[in-house]
């Protein structure tokens, strides 16, 4: 008698358990929903909604880079690559400036390190390719030579962020985005 | 895929379960020895996520090696920091600025409410539960937008430095922080009415897969897994470390709720009540939170006095340790990770004879395996 009543019990129980969750669900099912359908029904472009601190993808501004080479020296994985060189007369040559992105590990040890913050993190994060190859960004087009690190309150003007990376990685950020806040005006517009 | 074998006149049936399985954390293999739907044995076959992390360390820099700690284990992030950080900082000797401390708290409960919401979803998730998991995730994606905005990233934080740690929080990450925590404390009890008191769930879990102390002990469980078994200890409380000793909390231990000690739904309830705890912590760290510097005095090219130590914190697996071999170079000479996961894959061989196959997958995710971890 005991073990039927221990049934019924459990079965009781089963029905109360589960109808207070379903109360739960119900609850959702008048509010509004949670998930946000990206990337094309954001408000804004997601780059926009990201947090200060966000760390996307490298860039380097060459013309604030004294091409130390620091950046080089505390990368962990190597995929910085800074190389010099000398000109005719013998002076300083900033010769190659190479990040590859595909290994990059987003650990912002070099942008900690630069001491002129030539190399930053964008907020971009899109940087999807078909090939791999074409993440390794070169971000020297010819020699030129290494900027002076600036005097105090002589800080050459910042580059929108994000405008660097957009030019340097064709393809990436191809695909135009209908967002709901109207057209896209990233800044740097590749897009 | 399967073999029949007779041992004994009994026909047992060899299964492969994985490596790439639904209900498996991550690329893990288990050899199930059935006999029908009772398992005589299951074997798990680890190292498909071996990664070298021990060995990557001896050629990287003490500070270089920070952002792979958070590859050790990619739910538990800030965890595996502290670990590494902490045992460099023995060795160095240095002393960490106490508001680096109280942040370096924060930054870890918020990060173990993350990593329970996955472990709990996937309790649910894997015995046939989709809509928790789902909820869950919800509240875990707040998580991950106060790491970005504190940290900048979402998952593989790199926010501890040697020394403290890299970003001071402001006052208005703060208040997001503790209106999170106001807000999650109510969500809890919601979640227990989804799945937490369902009578299906409860059904599934209690009284499976019990493993006693001694058990837990002798097979080296620690952290909720242990606690559930009903043995009291946590390293925050009983080897206190960082800010914890000026935070005052519960340490939540397993009483056979519906079932056995130690069973699957006590590992169930432990994790819930602990959230509620870390909840406590967040609150209390934020309240005592101290003014100050976030980082300590230390020398851009780091060489270490030779020695050796071994630093360990309460993660959210349980205690994850470092054991730091110092040659007195630039970079480590040996580093050896001991993490909750590696232990706990070692008791289910044990555990799981005579359990039905569906029970395993139970058993599994209420270990909170993961194979990353595991593997290293």
């Amino acid at each position: 008698m005991s073990a039927a009543r221990e049934y019924f019990a459990a079965i009781r129980r089963a029905v109360f358990s589960l109808a207070d969750g379903l109360s739960v669900t119900v609850s959702y099912l008048l509010r509004r929903p949670v998930t946000i359908q990206y990337p094309d029904r954001t408000a804004q472009p997601v780059q926009r909604l990201l947090p200060e601190r966000s760390r996307g993808l490298l860039e380097v501004d060459v013309e604030r880079c004294t091409a130390c080479g620091l950046c080089a020296k505390t990368c962990p994985i190597d995929c910085i690559v800074v190389e010099t060189g000398k000109d005719a007369a013998g002076a300083r040559l900033h010769t190659r400036m190479d990040v590859d992105l595909g290994r990059c590990m987003f650990c912002g040890l070099c942008v900690e390190a630069c001491p002129t913050g030539a190399i930053r993190h964008s907020r971009e994060f899109e940087g999807g390719m078909a090939r791999v190859e074409n993440l390794l960004v070169r971000f020297l087009d010819a020699p030129r030579p290494p900027a002076k690190p600036p005097k105090k309150g002589e800080e050459p003007p910042e580059k929108p962020a994000g405008s660097i990376i957009r030019s340097r990685l064709p393809g990436a950020f191809a695909p135009a985005r209908r967002c709901a806040g109207g057209p896209d005006a990233k800044p740097g517009g590749a897009a | 895929m399967s073999e029949i074998v007779e041992t004994a006149g009994r026909e047992e049936l060899i299964l492969n379960m994985g490596p790439h399985h639904p209900s498996t954390h991550g690329v893990l293999r288990f050899v199930l020895h059935t006999d029908g739907e009772i398992m005589r044995l299951a074997r798990p076959d680890i190292g498909y996520l071996h990664r070298g992390l021990e060995k990557l360390a001896e050629g990287q820099s003490y500070p270089g090696y920070l952002p792979f700690c958070d590859r050790v284990n990619y739910l538990e992030g800030i965890f595996c920091e502290q670990a590494y950080a902490m045992a460099v900082e023995r060795l160095l000797k240095i002393e960490v600025p106490p508001r680096a401390e109280a942040l370096r708290t924060i930054t870890a409960e918020l990060n173990r409410i993350a990593n329970h919401h996955i472990c709990l979803g996937c309790i649910s998730m894997d015995i046939g539960a989709y809509t928790p998991f789902v909820y869950l995730l919800r509240e875990r994606e707040r998580i991950n937008d106060l790491m970005e905005a504190l940290c900048g990233n979402r998952l593989t934080y790199h926010y501890l430095r040697l020394g403290g740690v890299a970003h001071d929080a402001d006052d208005a990450w703060l208040k997001n922080a503790l209106a999170f925590v106001d807000k999650f404390e109510r969500v809890i009890p919601e979640f227990e009415s989804l799945i937490g008191k369902n009578e299906i769930l409860v059904r599934r879990l209690a009284g499976v897969a019990s493993i006693c102390g001694a058990d837990a002990v002798a097979y080296g469980l620690v952290g909720p897994n242990l606690r559930a078994s009903g043995v009291d200890w946590d390293l925050r409380r009983d080897a206190p470390y960082s800010f914890y000793p000026r935070l005052s909390f519960e340490v939540p231990v397993g009483k056979g709720e519906r079932g056995t000690v130690g069973d699957c739904y006590d590992r169930f309830l432990v994790r819930v009540e602990e959230m509620r705890q870390s909840c406590r912590l967040v609150r209390q760290a934020i309240e005592k939170l101290p003014a100050g510097d976030i980082r300590a005095k230390v020398p851009r090219v780091l060489k270490i006095p030779a020695g050796e130590t071994y630093a360990c914190v309460e993660g959210a697996r349980g205690e994850l340790g470092v054991y730091l071999v110092s040659d007195g170079s630039d970079k480590p000479y040996r580093l050896k990770w001991r993490t909750g996961s590696f232990a706990a894959m070692s008791i289910i061989e044990t555990v799981s004879r005579g359990l039905m196959i569906a029970d395993l997958v139970a058993l599994i995710a209420s270990l909170d395996v993961i194979a990353p971890e595991t593997d290293r």
